[in-house]
């Protein structure tokens, strides 16, 4: 048996403390204290948020050695096919710990009874320094002194190779320091379980200097994939409980309708289903999911609601965002680049841009409808079995929904379709919907969205648009910047199922909500242009369209998907200033050099300007032609700053004027992440960004009537396919000085359009200021 | 009661006639391989082979197939690859389909929704086409079948390389 021995040792800050005489097995485990001002006034649903998940005598740390040299982690962020979790983050401990990738054989990942952190699978690298990073250093810190005791030898004299500490002339290794031993790291940590960050570790504990890198850097496998492929992972879909429903949701007519009646179930064709009704939502339930599926239909034909007509129609977004939309309520936000008087500077500058530039709502369009699974026990306890990016802060929206608390709530992380930003903040949609049914029921309920549900009640990125002045010198140079950005919130957590059922949520869309959910429009893409003597970036912020018309105040819900707010803002910027490039009669690569001074940013578009084998001239290309059948070539660029990384794309493509089609070619990336910990993971990850991103760019527009969104299915709402690929070029630049771990797999998706359209511009002669880059919209324009 | 076979094996199922074969295969048989992604055919991640051609299971009912047409679903593809090749049982125990191997050591899924329908296509295009060119996996993956085999994490790259990869690892036979 186990008895308590010596005092706690002190480690950087965290506290190691034993119990020896363990007569099997041992273990060092990592867990936490709670310190921090944000944690000491958090009320008590949040001190109750961390019963289940928090204690740290509970098995819910962050890495845990054990006797035979194996080690798992824990991270309450969830893979959503990035493979970081199953990557970097075991390349990021096994070198901060001295070990190699394989001594880390377990990745508990997600659900918020099994892992410590919470906080959403959007910033999986902590801008450069992510919790598991830090609770590597402590707990490596800690077997040093171990060993240090141990071993006899002082502590800065011993050295450390692949978990095998030596010093004196002896050596012992990680699994013997902790073996016969419990011994409980306890490190500081602040912030708040259920919100959107999350909780972060904090302090200095010491960082492996990159010098000493092993791991990072080189290309291991993502070890999900091996069971994914053949059909041995759990994904959420597959969750199966004993006694559990299927439901099916018929969603309302309109995004401002509220029930009249629910239709009844025709029990002489399914006499096993039945309708549960909870304000404006209308569930129907069966043992059978093709019961379900087609007694709901039937409801649904049955079910009457009343009309509404409260959106302007996407014929008229535009003109709607800019004559009718309240900016007033959300304080104007001003860049962190701003500087001089650019007003001033345009006022007298003899050559000019001035233009507006539209940026659609798009969906996150997941391959999988959104789904889960809900059990609601009799004492109250909730467990749901979804696919969630933040599932510590569903938590919070459930227990908030039900009138409970969040060590009530428990949720169970599988994985799933990606849907790229979704759920981030929470819920994705089903959930809740679960979750009320299964409530009303007292038995585990499976909600599966159709493919209509997804595309017309999901959350979608909102759509924009900017005003852009700016002004060349006659030295060619970019004189002064001005941009107004003008958009819609872009973060509603609100789950939908608690909004039609009436009950409690967090509140809608409106100035002071917490920063992220609020209608405050930040400006969210880094000045690049450092040399550029006068910028003014503003940003304005309005409620959701339809919110304020709407009875149950949802509109066009609008939520983060990939690269948010900041590709609503570098699409226009980019496409501006390779504009105003052409209007300087510069190269649109040299002029973005020679108004930058960052090392980086230029690097990178150098690279991409040689990968690309890029002809520097002016754009327009001296042949550009906007008439005739006769297809014509073009090229563009881009450049972002986006979590610690600099990106540069170009883009050929291939215009046929007289169709309008756009076919692209190529698309070039260059990336400098600072440490590259995984290339051919980023690789695969810009790959796959450039794909989105061609999709977003010449595809992607959500189309809505007065009343809702009218697409429904993959015809209506097109992505692109495998015959519309460009040939895509990444070149990834390692640049270990600058000593952090830039994001990998946001980004290219934004970098495209702009890339694309400046392209158009250099083909053609002509300026597309709106996306989709659609052939209908291409083709008007060349005719103009 | 209808009997359907089912990865080499004859199976009873009890759902009714008009039932989409994805439900039977996920629900009655536990076979997760096909995922529901749209109910209508257009996105390809409920395919299954049958007969060793491509199909939608979410739009093919049960009572469509008969009892000793061939389904096969991902669980199926080792097995089906083992016999082709005539390897013995316990081989085939540790022996993937080359199209699942060439999908890992090419590191083609990220989120992995999808990446059933297109192992299923690939496996059907190179039982028929053992080398197809890009322009030929293309169509195979776009215009060949009832629709497009749809990816949102944009992937298309490494699946063109991964259905490169297992024609190499094809033709070697291991």
């Amino acid at each position: 048996m186990a008895t308590m021995s010596e005092q706690p040792g002190n480690v950087f800050g965290a506290t190691l403390t034993r119990r020896q005489f363990v007569k099997t097995g041992g273990a060092l485990v990592v867990g936490f204290s709670l310190v921090g001002t944000e944690i000491l006034k958090a009320d008590t649903p949040k001190s109750a948020a961390m019963k289940n998940s928090l204690d740290p005598s509970l098995p819910s740390s962050w890495i845990e050695i054990h006797p035979d040299n194996t080690i798992l982690i824990r991270t309450g962020k969830n893979d959503f096919g990035q493979g970081t979790t199953f990557t970097a983050y075991r390349q990021i401990v096994a070198d901060e710990m001295s070990v190699p990738f394989e001594a880390i054989t377990t990745v508990v990942q997600g659900s918020t009874d099994a892992t410590p952190d919470g906080s959403g699978a959007f910033d999986f690298l902590g801008r450069g320094d992510p919790n598991i990073r830090k609770a590597a250093a402590y707990t490596y810190q800690a077997l040093l002194d171990l060993a240090a005791e141990r071993l006899g030898v002082a502590k800065g004299k011993l050295t450390v190779k692949d978990g095998i500490v030596s010093g004196g002339g002896k050596s012992i290794s990680y699994g013997d320091l902790v073996k016969g031993q419990q011994l409980k790291l306890t490190i500081p940590v602040a912030g708040d379980l259920t919100s959107i960050m999350g909780l972060r570790i904090t302090g200095n504990p010491p960082m492996k200097p990159v010098s000493e890198y092993k791991v990072i850097g080189k290309s291991y496998q993502n070890s999900v994939i091996v069971s994914k492929v053949q059909a041995k992972e759990t994904w959420a879909t597959d969750v199966r409980l004993p006694g559990m429903l299927h439901a099916r949701v018929v969603h309302p007519k309109t995004l401002g309708s509220t029930l009249v009646s629910a239709g009844q179930v025709d029990k002489g064709k399914f006499p096993n289903s039945q309708v549960i009704v909870k304000g404006n939502l209308v569930g129907v339930v069966a043992p059978t999911e093709w019961e379900a599926i087609q007694a709901a239909q039937q409801v649904a034909s049955g079910t009457k609601w009343t009309e509404w007509k409260g959106l302007p129609g996407n014929a008229k977004l535009y003109e709607y965002l800019k004559n009718d939309a309240d900016w007033t309520t959300a304080p104007v936000q001003k860049g962190n680049g701003n500087k001089g008087d650019a007003d001033a500077v345009l006022a007298s500058a003899h050559k000019k841009l001035s233009a507006t530039y539209q940026f659609p709502y798009m969906k996150h369009a997941p391959i999988g409808p959104t789904m889960a699974v809900a059990d609601v026990k009799t004492d109250g306890t909730v467990h749901i079995y979804t696919h969630n990016q933040n599932p510590q802060e569903l938590r919070g929206e459930i227990a908030m929904m039900l009138g409970t608390t969040a060590d009530h709530v428990i949720v169970h992380a599988y994985p799933g379709p990606g849907h790229y930003g979704r759920s981030n903040g929470g819920n994705a949609g089903a959930e809740d919907e679960a979750v009320l049914l299964s409530q009303a029921l007292g038995k585990p309920v499976r909600v599966q969205w159709m493919r209509a549900d997804d595309m017309q009640w999901s959350t979608q990125a909102a759509a924009a648009f900017s005003e852009i002045q700016l002004a060349v010198d006659e030295k060619g140079k970019m004189a002064a910047y001005q941009v107004d950005h003008f958009m819609p919130p872009m973060q509603d957590d609100r789950p939908i199922g608690a909004v039609l059922a009436g009950l409690p949520t967090m509140p809608a869309p409106k100035a002071d909500n917490d920063r992220i959910t609020s209608t405050i429009n930040g400006v969210s893409d880094p000045w690049v242009y450092a040399q550029v003597p006068n910028v003014t970036e503003r940003g304005h912020g309005t409620f959701q369209v339809g919110q304020k018309a709407s009875p149950l105040a949802v509109g066009l819900r609008d939520h983060s998907m990939r690269t948010p707010v900041q590709f609503q803002q570098n699409y226009p910027r980019e496409l501006a200033v390779s504009e105003a490039a052409a209007l300087a009669g510069v190269d649109a690569i040299q002029f973005r050099i020679d108004n930058a001074t960052e090392e980086r940013a230029i690097g990178v578009l150098k690279a991409a300007r040689e990968a690309s084998r890029w002809d520097t001239r002016p754009s327009p290309r001296p042949d550009a032609v906007a008439t005739g059948s006769k297809p014509v070539h073009g090229r563009g660029v881009s450049l972002m700053y986006r979590n610690l990384t600099y990106w540069a794309c170009v883009c050929r493509v291939v215009v046929t004027p007289d169709t309008g089609a756009i076919n692209v070619e190529e698309c070039t990336m260059a990336v400098d992440p600072g440490i590259v910990i995984n290339p051919a993971q980023l690789k695969r990850q810009v790959e796959g960004g450039v794909v989105m991103g061609v999709s977003n760019a010449l595809l992607e527009e959500v189309m809505f009537d007065e009343s809702g969104i009218t697409q429904d299915d993959w015809i209506s709402y097109p992505i692109l396919n495998m015959s519309d690929i460009p040939e895509i070029k990444v070149v990834l630049i390692n640049n270990p000085k600058v000593g952090t771990y830039g994001g990998g797999s946001e980004a290219p998706n934004a970098l495209v359009a702009s890339a694309i359209a400046a392209s158009l511009h250099d083909a053609t002669g002509k300026v597309l200021r709106r996306i989709p880059l659609k052939p209908a919209y291409v083709q008007a324009l060349l005719k103009a | 009661m209808a009997t359907i076979t089912v990865n080499g094996v004859k199976r009873e199922v009890h759902a009714p006639g008009d039932t989409p074969l994805l439900y039977v295969l996920r629900n009655e048989l536990q076979l997760i391989g096909p995922q529901f992604g749209c109910g209508l055919a257009q996105c390809g991640a409920c395919s299954v082979l049958i007969d060793g051609k491509e199909v939608r299971s979410c739009i093919t009912s049960l009572s469509d197939v008969a009892p000793n047409q061939e389904i096969t679903t991902l669980e199926g593809l080792p097995a089906r690859w083992a016999k082709q090749k005539g390897l013995s049982a316990e081989e085939a125990k540790h022996t993937l389909h080359p199209v699942q191997q060439a999908w890992i050591e090419e590191q083609t899924p990220q989120c992995g929704f999808c990446q059933n329908g297109m192992m299923i296509k690939a496996t059907e295009l190179l039982e028929s086409n053992p080398h197809p060119t890009i322009g030929q996996i293309k169509e195979a993956f776009t215009t060949a079948g009832v629709s497009p085999n749809l990816c949102r994490c944009g992937t298309y790259t490494a699946i063109i390389e991964a259905v490169q990869h297992a024609a190499t690892i094809m033709a070697k036979g291991r």
